[in-house]
């Protein structure tokens, strides 16, 4: 008997509810305002300091000098994982983690991002790449040379990591 | 003052093999011995004083001190102390004694210290292989440190299969998974039955096993490694997230603004919501109960809108960084919060009447599946399996951390330890949530959220951190090193221990009731294997052709 009243009292639960379905995606679905969506990197806006290259938990951003005043940003998307970190330590806010979440593509490249930077030589400190914290700051002496055709992350360097127990991490070509 | 007298007793027992005792806070204990008197230390511990085992940390410690490092954890619950014992095992002598003859919880997490780091448990009652594929050739320890983070052995053989036992005489074999249903993912159990009732059953899992410790301590960065810990576990990342953080923050003798210990607690709690709801609606779908499967989940859906409105996700909150937090709740999410969660509770307390009435449901799942009090002991399972056997162990409250300490809830616990008593407790454990929010509403304080961190990390300090998953505890272990990244950093999923007690929760019981009782658990074999492999030096990809996948289906099959 009681597990008739119980039964009823499921249906119950079911019928208040009422229709929850949403019409999405014949209707559109805007997302909150603090939805972490796709990242848009503003070329208008970036200084090139590489902050979110090497702050990027999955390694997506990479960094390429063609010369000594072009250097190349690009943004693979692929692994991302939406955790906006690199709008976090972005100095200039040229990262917006945007509303964008219909992001399945056939073709990967089609959430690539990639900004051509004229660098001009910095008369200040040289450092553009200021850290929320200690944390954030560069430990590896050397700097970003990525393999923009493989996709691979490489770091030059001279004269170190000899004897470091760290060596293997990342791609290494001693100069 | 509880370590004060275990210090005692232990040098009373010891004399001369305890090397060291290290109390850097009144709730954590470290005691350094010698590797001769490891065994004796863990039963006296263990057997005598009545610790709960929760994980044994097996480092690489040789670039840094020429030995490597093991340390098995214990948990003195009633009187809220979390303890290591340490020993350093010398690099020619990679053997230790095995504790698992005394500490039946530790079988897999020695099994683990073989695999990856290659210390040689000596008298292990199952000395067989864990995690690594079978085909992985022997002396190749992926965790060592001179072993890259992409290395790839040679020798690797791919014909090379796991010996299983022999079944026990009369009974059949019936394979579960590594492909199965009601498994969201994979793991196989090897049953033996004898008729429809299962007589033993051998587990052969870790086919997920992604490699984030070893990516962390070789590749990321202390405030990358948040972000990566929350994609151990797709239902309980956020405790990840903070458990880390936490684990970082005690080695490094920080401490987050109270405003981002109540927000930690929040999110927390918003998790235990949605994954409470999610397993009551999975626990019934396994049963057959669609209908309060669709309504759990139903219920559950504006739990995950609140998420993303705070956090910018529904599910990977993305909250903590060492020191804080990188969300704050605004007035008018707070306003919104409480109306989410007056209509919960309304509706939770509805469904509770319903569902705890419910003859058809309690004849399936009473009497399934059942750990009773000793078994929770003698393999130390946590989490709502122990509060179901009527073991109220609840790291909130024993271990507490975040802004637990200054907020009041009740320890939910039933009796009985069977499939029906753990629904009863995460379905009433969902109502205690609610409360906790509503508590830390009222009592958060505007505030900084995030610590102002001016210094670099101090290097080879050890942290822990116990934080109460909505499966259980997930206990963290961080020893802090260079170049902004911990030299070792341990996860134990609740899974882990819990998982271990599935052969003896399943003897003697029907082949049907397999599925309930592994799902009653709420395995998540991804947390417990925590290994991905992201090649990063090489992201090349490359699209297979239907004819190439046939080719290499048939090639395998040869």
């Amino acid at each position: 008997m009681t597990s008739l009243l119980s039964k009823i009292r499921e249906v119950m639960v079911g019928w208040n509810a009422g229709r929850v379905t949403l019409p999405y995606p014949a209707a559109p679905a805007p997302p909150p305002p603090r939805f972490r969506g796709r990242p848009i990197f503003d070329a208008t806006k970036c200084i090139g300091c590489a902050g979110c290259a090497n702050n990027c938990p999955a390694r997506e951003i990479l960094v390429y000098d063609v010369c000594q005043e072009i250097r190349i940003l690009k943004y693979l998307g692929r692994r991302c994982t939406y955790c906006g970190r690199c709008a976090d330590v972005c100095p200039e806010g040229a990262i917006t983690m945007s509303g964008e979440f219909e992001n399945a593509t056939p073709a990967i490249g089609d959430i690539e991002q990639r900004l051509e930077l004229f660098m001009s030589t910095c008369q200040r400190c040289g450092r553009c790449f200021t850290e929320p914290s200690p944390l954030e700051q560069l430990k590896l002496k050397g700097y970003r040379f990525d393999d923009l055709e493989h996709d691979r992350w490489v770091f030059r360097s001279q004269g170190y990591l000899e004897n470091s127990p760290v060596v293997d991490d990342l791609t290494i070509e001693l100069d | 003052m509880v370590a004060r007298d275990l210090l005692n007793r232990l040098k009373e027992m010891l004399g001369p093999a305890l090397l060291r005792v290290d109390t850097p806070a009144d709730d954590r204990i470290f005691i350094h011995v010698e590797r001769d008197a490891i065994r004796a230390v863990c039963r006296h511990v263990f057997r005598d004083l009545g610790a709960r085992y929760v994980i044994s940390i097996g480092a690489d410690d040789r670039p840094f001190s020429g030995q490597y490092l093991v340390a098995h954890d214990f948990a003195f619950d009633a009187a809220h102390l979390l303890g290591s014992v340490v020993t350093h095992v010398p690099e020619g002598d990679p053997r230790l004694d095995s504790i698992t003859p005394d500490v039946p919880a530790a079988n897999w997490a020695e099994r683990e210290l073989r695999d990856l780091v290659g210390i040689e448990p000596v008298g292990h009652v199952e000395p067989k292989r864990l995690i690594l594929p079978d085909g992985w050739p022997e002396g190749a320890h992926p965790l060592r440190k001179d072993v890259a983070w992409n290395f790839v052995p040679e020798g690797y053989d791919p014909e090379r299969a796991f010996k299983f036992g022999e079944p026990p005489p009369g009974c059949t074999v019936v394979p579960f998974g590594p492909f199965h249903p009601t498994l969201d993912e994979p793991a196989h159990f090897r049953l033996y039955v004898e008729g429809e009732v299962v007589r033993g059953c051998e587990y052969r899992g870790f086919m997920v096993h992604r490699g984030i410790e070893k990516l962390a301590e070789s590749v990321l960065s202390y405030n990358d490694i948040p972000m990566a810990a929350e994609r151990i576990c797709g239902i309980c990342g956020c405790v990840h997230n903070v458990a880390y953080a936490q684990a970082v923050e005690e080695a490094a003798v920080l401490r987050a603004p109270p405003r981002a210990e109540y927000i930690r607690t929040i999110m927390l709690e918003i998790e235990r919501l949605h994954s409470h709801l999610l397993w009551v609606g999975l626990a019934c779908h396994i049963l057959g109960f669609d209908t309060l499967f669709m309504q759990s989940f139903r219920i559950r859906e504006p739990v995950m809108w609140i998420a993303e409105k705070i956090s910018g996700n529904r599910k990977t909150y993305a909250l903590c960084l060492i020191g804080g937090v990188r969300w704050d709740l605004t007035l008018e999410l707070i306003a919104e919060l409480r109306r989410v969660l007056d209509t919960l509770e309304a509706e939770w307390r509805a469904v509770i009447k319903a569902v705890l009435g419910d003859k058809n449901v309690q004849q399936r799942a009473r009497g399934v599946g059942v750990a009773d009090r000793s078994l929770v002991q003698e393999l130390s399972l946590i989490g709502p399996v122990a509060r179901a056997a009527g073991v109220p162990l609840d790291c909130r409250r024993d271990h507490p951390y975040a802004a637990y300490d200054r907020v009041e809830f009740e320890v939910v616990t039933h009796e009985g330890g069977d499939v029906w008593a753990r629904i009863v407790v995460r379905m009433k454990e969902v109502l205690q949530s609610i409360e906790i929010i509503r508590q830390c509403l009222d009592k958060m304080e505007p505030g900084p959220i995030q610590l102002a961190i001016t210094d670099e990390l101090p290097v080879g300090r050890y942290g822990l951190s116990s934080v109460e998953a909505p499966r259980g505890e997930s206990h963290h272990f961080v020893i802090t090193g260079e170049n902004h990244r911990p030299r070792r950093w341990r996860v134990r999923a609740p899974t882990y221990q819990n998982l271990q007690a599935v052969p003896a929760m399943i003897k003697d019981q029907q082949l049907a009731d397999m599925t309930i009782t592994l799902g009653s658990i709420d395995p998540c074999f991804s947390c417990t294997d925590r290994f991905e492999i992201v090649d990063l030096a090489t992201s090349t990809t490359r699209v297979w052709s239907a004819e190439e996948l046939a080719r290499l289906a048939r090639a395998g099959r040869r």
